[in-house]
């Protein structure tokens, strides 16, 4: 087992602030997709993790708790995900990409 | 060295792995990326074996994303923990041995010139402190000394990672290290001011915890090395494991260090501003107009 990053849909499509998708020292491992928080009706869409490639480092939770101040993110033990992204299930847009979310296999 | 070798030879595309089909799909080759689209399109770096956490990741993660034009552009590397990340990239990259980095690519930009002629082919050198200011050193120096015309980023994590902890030139008096446990003696080495006086064209520091100031520091050193001279980037990117960060606590640890000894500094020649601003419309190296007499306020 081990802790993986977990973005609080909710608030992360309130404020969009993209902050943690510039901090993570993994590529293409903090993804955006604008359904994810239109299809809820919220103004913006969402960040989410591709958690095949998460390592566990929480710089995001640090950025997103410190410096944007919107404490959205949190490490999760994998195998208590109940849906999650992985990276075989990401699809890329124009300007944005799109994940079917499937239970993460541990 | 084109966008011809970003796509699929005729009758593979299904048979070519995700990753490989949406890098040439959804690349960034042939189109212009920058920091704040990250996470919508395929990045040119893939998965790599650094540590979880490290700020040298994040700062070639984002050099990556920066360097104009990437399929016109080559990595060059040394020993040391940086090229574990860059080599696992789509941007060609040669491994030197260990402090012949910018003698290869003194070589190879030179060759490239010869081929390719007016064509721009960037050549990017990404090594560690190690391999820049230590073993290294003379290669560095005698390339900006000759005006090279490509880039040296130094990856500056302040000590030999990859090999236990050892102290290097460009560790901070009285850093005490696993393999260095009296502290050191000596000074940091100021290879800023050694840059300036070696004659390089750009020459700046830059933390990777402002990402959008990143991408602009290496556009520019790229953009200038292509025509003018050297460019040199010397970058905090922090070992977090033997200076023991805690994961989460890197980016305050270069906050702390941005405000404490790596304040963001540029230096750019005249010929470079001049440059910059005739040829690719930097507005902030454009001559100031003097200032009209009457403006003056006439107190005789």
């Amino acid at each position: 087992m081990y802790l993986v990053a977990d973005i609080n849909v909710e608030i992360c499509a309130a404020k969009s602030c993209k902050l943690c998708t510039q901090y993570c020292p993994e590529a293409n491992t903090i993804q955006y997709s604008e359904e994810m928080g239109k299809d809820k009706g919220f103004k913006y869409g969402s960040a989410y993790v591709a958690v095949d490639r998460c390592k566990g480092c929480a710089q995001c939770v640090w950025v997103c708790d410190n410096m944007a101040k919107n404490n959205a993110i949190k490490m999760i033990m994998i195998d208590q995900l109940p849906l999650a992204a992985i990276t075989d299930n990401i699809t890329y847009g124009d300007k944005s990409t799109t994940a079917v979310l499937v239970s993460p296999s541990v | 060295m084109s966008l011809d070798y970003v796509k699929f030879t005729n009758g593979f595309e299904k048979f070519m792995p995700k990753e490989y089909r949406d890098m040439v799909e959804h690349g960034p080759f042939g189109k212009k990326v920058s920091v704040s689209q990250m996470g919508s399109f395929k990045e040119i770096l893939e998965e790599h074996p650094m540590c979880a956490g490290c700020a040298m990741t994040l700062f070639i993660r984002l050099a990556m994303i920066a360097v104009p034009n990437p399929e016109d552009t080559i990595m060059v590397g040394t020993a040391g923990c940086g090229r574990l990340a860059i080599s696992q990239a789509a941007i060609p990259f040669v491994y030197g041995n260990y402090g012949d980095q910018n003698g290869v690519a003194s070589g190879l930009s030179r060759g490239l010139r010869l081929r390719f002629g007016d064509k721009p082919k960037d050549v990017v050198v990404m090594a560690g402190d190690g391999g820049t200011a230590d073993i290294g050193f003379q290669q560095v120096l005698h390339s900006w000394f000759r005006k090279e015309r490509f880039t040296t980023i130094m990856l500056d994590n302040e000590v030999y990672g990859n090999t236990g902890g050892q102290e290097s030139g460009m560790t901070s008096r009285g850093a005490v290290l696993k393999m260095a446990p009296l502290g050191k003696k000596f000074e940091k080495m100021d290879m800023l001011q050694m840059a300036k006086v070696a004659g390089c064209a750009y020459v700046a520091t830059v933390v990777p915890n402002n990402p959008r100031r990143v991408e602009s520091v290496i556009k520019k050193a790229v953009l200038i090395a292509r025509e003018v001279g050297s460019a040199y980037i010397q970058a905090y990117t922090s070992c977090n494991i033997e200076y023991a960060i805690p994961t989460d606590k890197v980016m305050e640890d270069a906050k702390n260090v941005e405000n404490d000894r790596y304040q963001f500094t540029e230096y750019v020649s005249e010929e470079a501003k001049q440059y910059l601003a005739e040829r690719y419309g930097y507005k902030e190296f454009l001559p100031k107009p003097a200032a009209p007499a009457a403006a003056i306020p006439n107190k005789a």
